[in-house]
Parts: structure tokens; C-alpha cells; sequence
């Protein structure tokens, strides 16, 4: 596994924690320490998108320093190197 | 308001290429129990829910099954990738080639294009939710039926996480619909449509 599939696989690890979290919070609105867990992997995520953005381009749009639109640039999620 | 994320919702990276997977793999693309029909049936679904949670549910478990419509279609993108027309002929794969080339299209594995009469809205929150119900727990069968046929590690990955996430959601919708009845008149559930006739529901001082 290269360097930036590890940490893509590490981001995809946090954010499908917030997800079903999200989901379990859709019926369980009120339950506190759900909503604790769901921030600590959210501040887990946070760094590691920062850095994955800094190396190998934009996961969002919100994300372009460079001079150029970096969004356009492969791979695609759709891509072996994706 | 959906917003694009570059990278998918678990991995696909399928080494060796096979047409004959890709072919029945297609059906949970845009087959009657595939991802495309799960986010049309939850994203239409829940304009009609008569409570928050439920239109909560509806909306993110509706928003997940567009990764999960991607990944699929990462899945047969893969497993026909550089493939010859020898051996799309001879995995059975010539007569969608003839149509789509290796194109992604909504079809079922049989070649039946994908079809909105295999989703209700129906506008009525217990029939809708026990029609999500119904489907995450037809798209699991389906999951189980494309492992019969997998031998290929990297293929049987993806398709397991998959299934686990029809498990989730069936447990999802099964709350919501508890959390429903739990308003309504407990003497009578099921004569009338909660999402229509409002004084099915328990008077206020009773909640």
C-alpha cells in the first residue's frame, strides 16, 4: 500500500465513523455520548485531511492553494490509483 | 444540498479484471434492488415523513446509497477495464458491449434498463418505511447471491461492506418506524396514513 492510499484508507476510516454515528444519532437525537464520539473521530479527521490535501491535491473544492484547478487532476475515486 | 467528497466510501481496487463478475455485479447498479433505486426511494421518500427523525434517516441513509451507487459503478468499471472483445464474447458480456461499449449504464444483470416501477413513494410514512425496509433487506440478498459467484478477494471486499451497510440501514428504518407508531393512536397503527391524516396521532397531552 503507497503513502497516500494508507492515509486515504485512514480519512475513509474516520469519516465512515461519523457516518454511522450520524445515523444511529438520527434516531438516538438525544444520546450525549454518541455525539462525544462522533467529535473526537471528527478532530481524528481533521489533521489527517489537512495533510492527505497538502500532499495529493483537493478532496473537496473548498481545498485549491495551488495556482492552478487542481479538482481536475486524476486520479478519480473510480481509479485503481483513485 | 449534496456536496462531492473525491474518494469513495471504501475502497475499490480490483486487480484482475473479469466481465463475467462485472455482468451480474451491474444488477446492484441499476437492477430492481440496486443502488440507484435505493437513493431515488429514500430521497423521494422523505419529503413525506411527518417527523424529524425520519426525514433525518431518510435523507442520510439516501445520501449514502449515492457512495454506494459510485463504488458499484467503480466495481464493473474495474472488472472491464482493458478487457478484449474475445473475452467479453466469452464471458457473456457481448450483448451489453454492443450498446454501452464498457460504459456504465442502469441496467439489471439480465439487461432489463433500470426501471423508477421497481421503488415506491407512496406518500404515506408506514407503507413508505416498510417498503425501505423491505428493500435494504432485498439489496442484502442480492449481495449474498453476487458472493456466490465471487472468488476474487479484492472483488469480495467491497461487496461485503456492502451487505453490512443493508444490515445497518434495515436496523435504521426499523427504529424509525417504532419511533412512528410510537406517536400514533396504539388502538388502531395501521388504518391510516400518518403522513396525510394527522389525527391518527396521539393527542398532545398523551405524548
Amino acid at each position: 500500500m503507497t503513502d497516500r492510499e494508507m492515509l486515504l484508507k485512514k480519512i475513509g476510516t474516520c469519516k465512515f465513523a461519523v457516518t454511522d454515528i450520524d445515523l444511529f444519532l438520527d434516531t438516538h437525537p438525544g444520546d450525549t455520548e454518541m455525539l462525544r464520539k462522533r467529535d473526537e473521530y471528527l478532530a481524528q479527521l481533521r489533521p489527517l485531511v489537512e495533510k492527505f490535501e497538502e500532499k495529493y491535491g483537493p478532496l473537496t473544492k473548498d481545498e485549491n492553494a495551488a495556482n492552478s484547478w487542481s479538482w481536475v487532476k486524476d486520479p478519480w475515486p473510480w481509479d485503481m490509483e483513485g | 444540498m449534496f456536496v462531492y467528497e473525491k474518494q469513495l466510501q471504501y475502497p475499490v481496487k480490483i486487480k484482475n479484471p473479469n466481465p463475467a463478475l462485472a455482468k451480474i455485479i451491474a444488477s446492484q447498479y441499476g437492477g430492481p434492488d440496486g443502488e440507484l433505486g435505493a437513493s431515488t426511494r429514500y430521497l423521494s421518500q422523505r419529503f413525506a415523513m411527518p417527523m424529524p427523525e425520519l426525514k433525518a434517516t431518510l435523507t442520510d441513509i439516501g445520501t449514502e446509497e449515492l457512495n454506494h451507487l459510485e463504488m458499484v459503478g467503480a466495481i464493473i468499471y474495474q472488472l472491464t477495464k482493458g478487457v478484449s472483445p474475445e473475452e467479453i464474447k466469452k464471458a457473456g458480456l457481448d450483448a451489453y458491449f454492443v450498446d454501452h461499449t464498457t460504459g456504465i449504464y442502469p441496467a439489471s444483470a439480465a439487461g432489463v434498463p433500470f426501471n423508477a416501477m421497481a421503488i415506491a413513494s407512496k406518500g404515506d410514512a408506514i407503507t413508505d418505511l416498510h417498503e425501505s425496509m423491505a428493500a435494504e433487506q432485498k439489496a442484502r440478498t442480492t449481495y449474498d447471491n453476487i458472493l456466490r459467484f465471487c472468488d476474487d478477494p479484492d472483488v469480495i471486499d467491497p461487496i461485503r461492506f456492502l451487505r453490512a451497510r443493508e444490515v445497518v440501514h434495515y436496523q435504521r428504518f426499523g427504529e424509525n418506524l417504532r419511533l412512528l407508531t410510537d406517536q400514533l393512536d396504539s388502538k388502531n397503527f395501521y388504518a391510516f396514513n400518518p403522513s396525510y391524516d394527522k389525527n391518527c396521532f396521539k393527542k398532545r397531552k398523551d405524548r
